[in-house]
């Protein structure tokens, strides 16, 4: 069963690659594009250190492993699921979805892996830079223990990005197309960028038990960060993952039995 | 003239119909202020100014620059995705010139925007964070010539930058990295004269901080006098070369459409 998966998402991925070498100019395009912008984010954050030394006791290579996480997390999600993004107006407003159903296969699993977004590399990139440029100024020695948990840490977030963007796509199940809605979800994201001490309680509280956007970059790298306070929090990362991902499976199987073409 | 009117007028009904967006937007708009509010709070926890801005100078500049941000870009997307399908070819062949058809659809847009979104939201800023007015009544009008100024150059740059689509496929790439090329050299994100000396220097040069940076400067005071003048004329410049160059490659790239249609 898993081993007919694994071959069927090879094949899947392969006609993705062959897509992206098709339109190679296209491929640099998406990765440059992508490395940009989150450069900019850096960028930023550089130039506002360099005129503190710390944002409420954080120093810069804190929020620097902050910001590679979220953005390592994240490429994960945008390499592999970015089709969650196209759910209402892809498949279901033209009719597209059904197709998915009538194959003898998770159609969660078709959904996903119908393909594979190139753009998400310059992502990665760029989180593996800043994460290596920041983690010999953490105070702490690294060994591979550490190393262990930190792709754990990772993998964790990416698949919280992927929760959270899975449960509100499948909102489109009633509504036709959630994208506003995902979307607006996502840029909540935006706060998990900077260490949480820094925003009211409310909000903390909120990105942490309702969206748990916190778990997604600040919790799991304040493990790493001597004396944040965090450490016992953050090992409830993956937990976390495991918990979103298992709601936003059950939301997504309840869309389907909800489901109603728009032909019928 | 009546006709692009009329289309700059649908425009703003064709935005209304949209309500789902318009919350989605409003409601992202409001987290992004919540989280520059705290991040800036945070920096200022420590000190009074930052390069002679004290926290309330700060964080309008940042607020004014966020709005004005949304509306330097254009009608790119549209015109792209006008090129990218070939429905190019038939838009041309109607009674309007398409450029000016979007640019009057996109001031429909703008309008829209500006009185449902931009409008009620910088007023609620205005009450509950600590954002102030102009300094003079001068800086006030500078500021919305130069704002205009701005946006006509951010508009005309989102044109040319679409006409890019008749050699690429990749629409959304090339807008991220048009978005993150005007985020890092407009001053959208912070003031230019945090940047370090060299990088101002650049931007001296490059159409962007005629975007952003001039018109919010001047509305903060960090411009003023004989500068917020030259600012200005720099602004006027990069408007017409603007102008002119989209002309012109517009004409090259039609070319390239006649030429495909055999």
């Amino acid at each position: 069963m898993l081993s007919r998966y694994v071959k069927l998402y090879y094949l899947f991925c392969k006609q993705n690659l062959k897509v992206m070498l098709e339109y190679r100019m296209d491929f640099l395009l998406g990765v440059l594009s992508v490395m940009l912008q989150q450069f900019a984010g850096i960028f930023f954050v550089k130039i506002v250190f360099d005129h503190i030394h710390a944002l409420n006791g954080w120093t810069f290579y804190e929020i620097l492993f902050i910001y590679g996480i979220a953005a390592t997390g994240r490429s994960i999600h945008h390499i592999f699921f970015d089709n969650l993004w196209t759910l209402g107006w892809q498949y279901i407003r033209p009719g597209k979805f059904d197709r998915l159903l009538i194959r003898p296969i998770n159609p969660l699993f078709h959904f996903i892996a119908d393909r594979l977004q190139q753009d998400g590399f310059g992502q990665l990139f760029i989180g593996i830079i800043v994460i290596s440029t920041a983690m010999p100024h953490l105070g702490i020695s690294w060994g591979v223990l550490e190393f262990f948990i930190l792709v754990v840490m990772i993998i964790a977030s990416g698949f919280i990005f992927v929760a959270i963007n899975l449960f509100f796509a499948t909102l489109s199940f009633w509504m036709v197309d959630s994208l506003p809605i995902v979307w607006t979800i996502f840029n909540l994201s935006d706060f998990a960028r900077y260490p949480l001490t820094i925003y009211h309680k409310g909000i903390r509280h909120f990105l942490t038990w309702i969206v748990p956007y916190g778990f997604t970059a600040f919790y799991p790298a304040a493990y790493f960060i001597k004396g944040s306070g965090f450490e016992r929090m953050a090992l409830l990362t993956p937990v976390v993952a495991i918990v979103s991902c298992i709601i936003a499976y059950w939301f997504w199987n309840r869309g389907l039995k909800a489901f109603t073409s728009t032909g019928s | 003239m009546r006709k692009y009117i009329e289309f700059a007028r649908v425009q703003m009904q064709v935005h209304a119909a949209y309500s789902a967006w318009f919350w989605a937007n409003t409601f992202s708009i409001l987290l992004r202020m919540l989280v520059i509010y705290f991040f800036w709070k945070a920096v200022y926890s420590s000190r009074t100014e930052i390069e002679g801005l004290p926290f309330d100078g700060m964080i309008t500049y940042i607020i004014i620059a966020m709005f004005l941000q949304m509306f330097v870009s254009g009608v790119g997307q549209e015109l792209a995705h006008t090129i990218k399908d070939g429905n190019v070819a038939i838009e041309l062949m109607r009674p309007y010139n398409l450029i000016t058809r979007l640019v009057a659809m996109d001031l429909g847009d703008k309008i829209i925007h500006f009185v449902r979104g931009a409008l009620p939201l910088s007023i609620l800023a205005f009450i509950f964070m600590d954002i102030t007015l102009p300094t003079t009544w001068q800086a006030g009008l500078l500021f919305l010539i130069s704002a205009f100024m701005g946006i006509w150059i951010g508009t005309f740059f989102d044109l040319l930058i679409a006409i890019l689509a008749f050699w690429t496929i990749n629409l959304w790439g090339l807008q991220v990295m048009k978005e993150a090329v005007i985020s890092f050299f407009s001053g959208a994100l912070v003031p230019l004269i945090l940047f370090p000396e060299w990088f101002q220097t650049i931007s001296l040069f490059l159409p962007f901080q005629a975007m952003v940076y001039v018109p919010v400067a001047i509305y903060t005071g960090i411009l003023s006098g004989t500068e917020a003048w030259l600012a200005l004329g720099s602004q006027v410049f990069w408007a017409v070369s603007l102008f002119v160059l989209l002309r012109v490659l517009w004409t090259i790239a039609i070319k390239k459409v006649t030429i495909f249609g055999g």
